[in-house]
């Protein structure tokens, strides 16, 4: 490719743990520590996002968008409805109706919720806060994030319901008809970084572009590539199945999807992955498109959160103005619109990248 | 209609009984913590705990999305922009009952739909609370002299607290709402005084005339529930 | 003027003695009921008699079937009209024996007697004879005895069965490649407002068939309507029949039927603030038509939602301060309205116009630019859930249903009541009968409502002081002769409500009958439905618009 690749961040968080906390002399075990603290730290962030995001932001934006108030009693701002809300539904009480299917119907919203987080390990979040950063970091974003429509399938079907089994089956068929254009619009972003690394993708999109009254403009692929950003959000709301893509869990449909079922702590896990998901959504548009943590005066970390919460934003937007599209709708759309134009995005990004090597 | 009623004896003195059968009592313990159930007396922490958890169940609820009849208008708009009940933390309404603490019960409620109704609440996981909307919900309201009319939604399901009106505005019914966490953050729970109609398998009803009638219509382990119309209060 | 210039296309001149000469010996007798004249036919000659009506005389539209129980016999009367011209009107009396209450269904003439038939023998325990499916249809399966009849024991105690459903479809595709479930939804479901109940057979997201169960909210208005006496009990019932709003409109029904039966004179004043609240009702009942069945189709908590709910809010606002009341108006008075425009009349008129000259058309430029011109929207309404012209017509569809199917039927302005003869304003229709069209036909309707509210305030504004009658004398007790009967009708916010009395020379009517319009359009819902996907039937349930306290009472 020829482009000079200085990756941002050379050090990985559980590197630096090790550092901090004087484990070198552990070797492997050490490491392994540094691993978990790593991720368990990436993890709680994650979590706290969700806390916010879930109980509060999203009540507060919807009711910014349509003139409402939303809560504002409990705490300032309403905000210690996130401890009222949190604490309550893991309260409640766990209500297993007859004929699930046990191990499946449990299993489902921890798979959920955990592949969600799995992603997140490796996205460079700036700061110094990366928890891995293998060789095929695409991949396994992908791979793993793919992993939850497994867990919406099972509860969907284990959940001895029909509502709850037409849901599974609509979140199955939309993430295999939203995967496919999803990746390739990625792939074409790798042809251009030239790397699988994440934080190499990062360091690529570092270099300026053109210089626009002294101010350099960053080859962030959202401006070089407009198009490809453009299907990616789209595919990406598809992904997460937000507004109009929601038709997995339409309430006015199919009550909730596969999600019927669910009371107590299982419904929150299902809830947090659901919202973890848009995260990680916002996470990998933000390293692919935006540049990653990359940003002027703020650290990078506070960048990083910035971008992803715009993506937030985005969805709760597209929930609150976009009417939902039929399932056979949605599906044209993936496999008739997307697909086709993603493929038409590889094979031009393929192109001007061999006219570039040339 | 109600000029016509004939008497019958054996009638009455089935309706009788049940009515003294659902003069229940006692204060039910939903507000109880396991970990206070398990220690059985109160020291300090777990006063504290269950303070802290009384807090969280009254200033956080999840609505069921539960529209019957003209009320539920009411509701919508106590739900909507300018009153806006989610400033309560009362505002997300889930159509699934699996995920709802709070069933506001918004209307008149008939002898076709009360079974259903029962059901949905039995399917919604404790602590889980009634807000009764409407004169119907107390006593059937307008329409207390119907036929089909179930006499108040306390013969179904007990409730925590009535919300008085035809239809109350979306004002009262926030109020009640907020009477509600009010006695819920302090631990207060409404005694349950009438022992409301259940669902029975249809072969343990006791038999009588109306039952022999429907007996090779309905299968014996269906279940069923069966109206005193007499015996309403 | 407009709807002056109107002249019925295919309206038939119908001349009584004509229809008495060609049903030659079916006729067993003749009356003469306030509204129309009627023939009395044998029972068995019911199919004949109505499909000569049908095909000879020109009436294409079954409005109601009302059965009635006597102390000698039972009596069904079928309440026929033209769509063309609905002044034209003709009732059918069919007698039976009281011992064996047996008549022929004229379900294969009518598809919409098919409901109301069921509905007859429900409550009053006629038995229609070739009915295709003649079953309980607002009480519960095993209810026990006919509620509206006078030997009935209401204190006897009843059973109700909780029983899952059986899939219509098994027989059919048993071993057969597809398979279908069946899918209950409601009686508590989000997409159903309020407690409809459709057992809905999926083949995959397909739906194969679909059947409204009703009666979930049957609370017994007739019955409530014939206990009260005509002056004072009855009239805040009607409130509760289509409440969503439209209070006003219904309690113009009963008032219209009532004053037709009783002569009594309403004041022009009175008729212009009753056109204005009834107006204003439209709106907002279409406000929320509008909030609900966006929230079907965009999901929950929306913004277009919450602004319909705004407007309607408005309208309430407006409604409350002549009235009193923001839901339950109980308004009007026979021969009347309760209580003249409130003080400072210049306030009220103010904010009338406020919202109808300012507010309205900036909120409607919203509507537009949200729901009408949006792709997606466009994507998923047009061409989705048609109801075809003539079988719209088959069910007695009405209001925004009907207009939406092309058919141009508007009782306000083809039965004039009140004083729309006299403002200018046009009955909105489309062709395509899809769902687009019918959120459409409603959207622009509110637009022609607020014009006739502008005009009845023009007209209020400069009313001389002196001749604000807003009552006419009325007696204390009515007692209407006996045997008169009525079936006079308004054009409700869904579509033709009527009202059927039949005095019994007491102060409370002998029979009350209500012809709800939202009874009639959900049964054209299978009609729309079938073969769609299972958004789409949420959609089209949505645009149907009913309200489940009008179709069960
Ligand atoms: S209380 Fe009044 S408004 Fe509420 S459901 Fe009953 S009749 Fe309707």
């Amino acid at each position: 490719m020829g482009l000079p690749v200085t990756p941002l961040e050379t050090v990985l968080l559980p590197e630096r743990i090790v550092d901090a906390l004087g484990l070198e002399g552990y070797g492997v075990l050490g490491e392994f520590v540094a691993g978990l603290l790593a991720a368990f730290l990436v993890a709680n962030i994650m979590l706290i996002m969700t806390a916010v995001a879930g109980p509060w932001a999203k009540r507060k934006i919807r009711a910014r968008f349509t003139d409402a108030i939303a809560v504002n009693r409990v705490g300032p701002f309403g905000l210690l409805i996130i401890v009222a809300d949190a604490v309550r539904l893991l309260s409640k009480e766990i209500i297993i109706p007859e004929g699930v299917d046990r191990p499946a119907w449990e299993l489902a919203p921890i798979i959920v919720a955990l592949s969600a987080l799995l992603g997140f390990a490796v996205i460079p979040m700036g700061s110094g806060i990366h928890v891995a950063d293998p060789e095929v970091g695409a991949v396994f974003v992908f791979a793993v994030a793919s992993l939850s429509s497994v867990g919406l399938v099972m509860g969907g079907y284990a959940s001895n319901n029909k509502y709850s089994m037409l849901g599974g089956l609509r979140a199955v068929a939309q993430n295999i008809a939203y995967e496919i254009p999803l990746i390739l619009i990625a792939v074409s972003v790798v042809v251009f970084a030239g790397t699988l690394r994440m934080s190499e993708i990062v360091a690529v999109q570092a270099e300026p572009l053109i210089l626009v009254a002294g101010i350099a403009i960053p080859s962030w692929f959202a401006i070089v590539n407009p198009f490809a950003f453009f299907l990616f959000l789209i595919a990406n709301l598809a992904e997460v199945g937000r507004n109009p893509f929601d038709t997995p869990e339409a309430p006015n449909e199919i009550i909730a999807g596969y999600q019927t079922e669910y009371s107590g702590v299982y419904f929150v896990l299902f809830y947090l992955g659901e919202f973890i998901h848009i995260f990680l959504g916002g996470a990998i548009i933000a390293t692919f498109f935006l540049g990653g943590p990359a940003g002027p005066v703020l650290p990078g970390f506070v960048w990083f959160l910035i971008k992803i919460w715009a993506i937030f934003l985005l969805t709760q937007w597209a929930r609150s103005a976009v009417p939902r599209v039929r399932i056979d709708q949605l599906l044209d759309i993936g496999w008739k619109g997307l697909l086709v134009l993603s493929f038409l995005n590889l094979i031009l990004t393929a192109l001007i990248v061999g006219v570039i090597a040339a | 209609m109600s000029s016509e009623r004939i008497p019958d004896d054996v009638e009455r003195t089935v309706q009788t009984k049940t009515r003294d059968a659902r003069l229940g009592s006692g204060v039910d313990d939903r507000f109880n913590s396991r970990l206070r159930q398990a220690v059985g007396s109160s020291p300090f922490i777990l006063t504290k705990f269950d303070k802290f958890m009384n807090w969280v169940r009254g200033s956080s609820m999840f609505m069921l999305q539960f529209g019957i009849a003209c009320c539920s208008l009411e509701m919508i708009h106590a739900l909507m922009i300018k009153h806006d009940v989610d400033r309560f933390g009362a505002g997300v309404p889930r159509a699934s009952p699996r995920q709802a603490d709070l069933i506001i019960v918004p209307g008149t409620i008939v002898s076709k739909f009360a079974p259903r109704m029962k059901r949905v609440y039995d399917q919604m996981p404790e602590p889980k609370f009634v807000v009764g909307m409407g004169s119907c919900t107390i006593s059937g309201g307008p329409f207390q002299e119907g036929y089909n009319v179930v006499k108040g939604a306390e013969e179904v399901i007990p409730v925590d607290i009535h919300v008085p009106g035809c239809p109350p505005r979306p004002e009262a019914l926030i109020y009640g709402i907020a009477k509600l966490q009010e006695r819920v953050a302090n631990g207060e729970s409404s005694p349950v005084v009438v022992k409301p109609y259940e669902l029975e398998q249809f072969g343990d009803l006791h038999r009588d005339e109306v039952i022999d009638q429907l007996a090779d219509r309905i299968d014996e382990d269906s279940l069923a529930m069966r109206y005193n119309w007499g015996d309403s209060p | 003027m407009s709807t002056l210039e109107h002249a019925p296309e295919g309206a038939v001149e119908v001349d009584p003695d004509e229809v008495v000469d060609r049903l030659g010996d079916r006729v067993i007798g003749r009356d003469e009921h306030v509204n129309a004249p009627a023939v009395i036919i044998r029972p068995d000659e019911v199919v004949d008699t109505l499909t000569v009506m049908r095909d000879e005389f020109g009436f294409d539209l079954l409005s109601c079937v009302t059965a009635e129980q006597f102390p000698d016999r039972y009596e069904s009367i079928y309440h026929l009209k033209q769509y063309a011209d609905p002044t034209t009107e003709f009732s059918i009396v069919v007698p039976t024996d009281r011992d064996h209450p047996q008549s022929q269904s004229a379900a294969s003439v009518y598809e919409t007697a098919n409901w109301h038939e069921r509905e007859a023998y429900d409550l009053i325990g006629i038995e229609y004879q070739d009915h295709p499916d003649l079953k309980r249809i607002l009480l519960p399966d095993t209810w026990t005895g006919h509620p509206l009849t006078d030997d009935y024991n209401q204190d006897k105690p009843q059973v109700v069965a909780y029983e899952a459903h059986e899939n219509p479809l098994l027989d059919h595709t048993e071993g057969a490649e597809s398979d279908t479930i069946l899918l209950n939804m409601g009686p508590h479901h989000p997409a159903t407002h309020g407690v409809l109940h459709l057992k809905v057979t999926l083949d995959g997201e397909q739906v194969a068939d679909v059947e409204p169960d009703i009666g979930y909210l049957h609370r017994c208005e007739e019955q409530m309507c014939q206990q009260g006496t005509y002056r004072h009990q009855i009239m805040p019932y009607p409130d509760r029949w289509d409440y969503a709003s439209a209070g006003l409109i219904n309690e113009w029904a009963y008032a219209r039927a009532a004053e037709d039966l009783a002569e009594i004179e309403v004041p022009e004043y009175a008729q212009v603030i009753r056109t204005m609240g009834a107006e204003l009702s439209r709106m907002a009942a279409h406000f929320l038509a509008l909030g609900t069945f966006v929230l079907d189709v965009y999901g929950e908590f929306n913004a277009l939602s919450m602004y319909a709910i705004r407007d309607r809010e408005k309208v309430q606002k407006i409604l409350e301060d002549l009235t009193g009341q923001r839901l339950m108006f109980n308004y009007l008075r026979l021969g009347g309205v309760a209580w003249d425009i409130p003080e400072p009349r210049e306030e009220f008129f103010e904010n009338v116009k406020k919202f109808t000259d300012e507010e309205l058309p900036a909120s409607m430029d919203e509507v537009h630019d949200l729901l009408t011109d949006n792709e997606i929207f466009q994507l998923r309404c047009v061409g989705t859930g048609v109801l075809e012209r003539e079988v719209a017509k088959q069910y007695g569809a009405g209001g925004p249903v009907a207009r939406a199917s092309g058919i141009d039927t508007d009782l306000r302005r083809d039965d004039p009541y009140g004083i729309y003869d006299q403002l200018d304003w046009e009955v909105i229709t489309d062709d395509a009968g899809d769902v687009y069209s019918r959120v459409l036909v409603r959207v622009r309707e509110v637009e022609q409502s607020a014009k006739i509210v502008r005009q009845c305030v023009d007209l209020l504004e400069d009313w001389p002081e002196d001749e604000r009658e807003i009552q006419s004398n009325v007696p204390r007790t009515l007692k209407p002769d006996p045997d008169r009967r009525v079936y006079r009708a308004v054009e409700g916010a869904k579509g033709e409500l009527g009202i059927y009395i039949r005095a019994d020379g007491t102060d409370k009517p002998g029979r009350f009958k209500i012809r709800s319009p939202c009874f009639c359009n959900l049964s054209t819902l299978p009609e729309m439905a079938e073969g769609e996907f299972i958004p789409d039937l949420i959609a089209s349930l949505g645009s149907i618009d009913i309200i489940l306290g009008e179709v069960d009472r």
